[in-house]
């Protein structure tokens, strides 16, 4: 056995590991699908009402995008890593929306109750 | 056998290079930052499940940071423990809203049902008053019926008071008597509508025309200004003195003078 060859091996099975690290999962097509739910979610709770709600549906969007594009390429790792950012995204726009909901609604509470009080008190 | 150890101790750095030494990314320093500040917010007592959530996603950050290094998905698992934490402190401001709004509405059902009792009380108060005093309106017109003449003519209610019980012959101060019966027309008179009030001064035929004229005018003043200060809108009440131009009676007899020294209250109804 040559040195060469012993060095050709190490490098070949250094190489063979990380490619099985990378290539062998499968694509997040469920992961994908449940993102993209959880946008129209957010959407539909009036997410895009909301600045706030409204900057993590583009970017939970915009990763939905991207994770596309990776499978489409046979990055399958990298792709699921992007669709659980575009999921988490996807749920804080959710909540983001709810909360300012809850807040207008706690606000019109608060001041119809002023209301009432003012006239009782006249 | 060189480059065998050489490639070898390469990989070995590599691996060691890829472990804890390597400083955290920015990823997993905002998502430490972003738990601590939910753990402190209103979400340790009202959104527990996220923020418990929150924690475990962030355990699995650091975690892979110490086995994995820096990288993906270290990055990655940050970025979502970031977000869990941020879901978190924002379910703890939902609730607490969502907790104010039915407290408000609680309050305002209750404020309602207080201000629908106080109308109901208040409206029985006023009905209750508004019944005393057509009572006491009903009371007062019944004895000035009984003291005095009230007719209804075309020119209004006339109210006709006896000269001798108001006043001292050829004198025009109100007797003590004609106080307390102007104040019986005084009530009987608050509770109706009326456009105006004319009083009326008349005398006998005895005597110089002029000082009759003089004479009732000056009776029908002092019924005015006493009125007036019983209450009656001074702008509503007028006085007149007629002297003897309008006898009801026989100027030639006794009783017959009696009648026509008298004091008219005539009150003109509201059209």
């Amino acid at each position: 056995m040559s040195r060469k060859l012993a060095t050709r091996m190490v490098w070949v099975v250094t190489i063979g590991l990380s490619l099985v690290a990378c290539g062998g999962a499968p694509p997040p097509h469920d992961a994908l699908t449940a993102a993209q739910s959880g946008v129209k979610g957010a959407e539909v709770a009036g997410a895009t009402e909301d600045p706030k709600a409204q900057l993590h549906l583009k970017l939970a969007s915009e990763q939905i995008a991207k994770a596309k594009q990776l499978m489409e390429d046979g990055d399958n790792e990298e792709a699921a890593l992007v669709v659980s950012r575009a999921q988490a995204d996807a749920d804080l726009a959710l909540a983001y929306a709810q909360a300012a909901k809850s807040l207008k609604q706690a606000k019109e509470a608060d001041e119809q109750l002023g209301k009432l009080k003012k006239q009782l008190k006249e | 056998m060189i480059s065998i150890k050489s490639s070898l101790s390469f990989s070995l750095v590599l691996v060691m290079f890829g472990c804890a030494t390597a400083p955290p990314p920015p990823e997993l320093l905002d998502a430490r930052k972003a738990y601590e500040r939910a753990s402190k917010s209103l979400a340790a007592q009202l959104a527990p499940a996220e923020l418990d959530t929150a924690q475990q996603a962030l355990a699995k950050a650091e975690k892979s940071y110490e086995e994995e290094g820096p990288e993906a998905p270290t990055q990655d698992l940050a970025y979502v423990a970031e977000r869990k934490a941020q879901i978190a402190e924002v379910t703890g401001a939902k609730v607490a809203a969502d907790r104010d709004s039915k407290l408000a509405d609680k309050q305002f059902k209750d404020a309602q049902l207080e201000g629908l009792d106080k109308t109901k009380q208040e409206l029985k108060s006023e009905k209750k008053a508004r019944a005393e005093a057509e009572k006491k309106v009903a009371a007062a017109m019944a004895s000035l019926a009984e003291m005095a003449k009230v007719t209804e003519e075309d020119r209004g209610m006339v109210i006709t008071l006896s000269g001798s019980v108001l006043f001292k012959t050829g004198k025009y101060d109100l007797l003590p008597i004609a106080r307390e019966k102007l104040n019986e027309v005084a009530t009987a008179l608050s509770g109706s509508n009326y456009k105006a009030i004319v009083i009326e001064g008349h005398t006998d035929s005895q005597g110089k025309p002029s000082d009759n004229d003089t004479l009732s005018l000056k009776r029908a003043e002092s019924v005015r200004s006493y009125l007036v200060s019983q209450g009656m809108p001074s702008d509503k009440v007028s006085a007149k003195g007629l002297g003897s131009s309008r006898s009801i009676d026989d100027n030639g007899t006794p009783d017959g003078r009696a009648n026509n020294r008298r004091v008219e209250i005539i009150v003109q109804p509201n059209k």
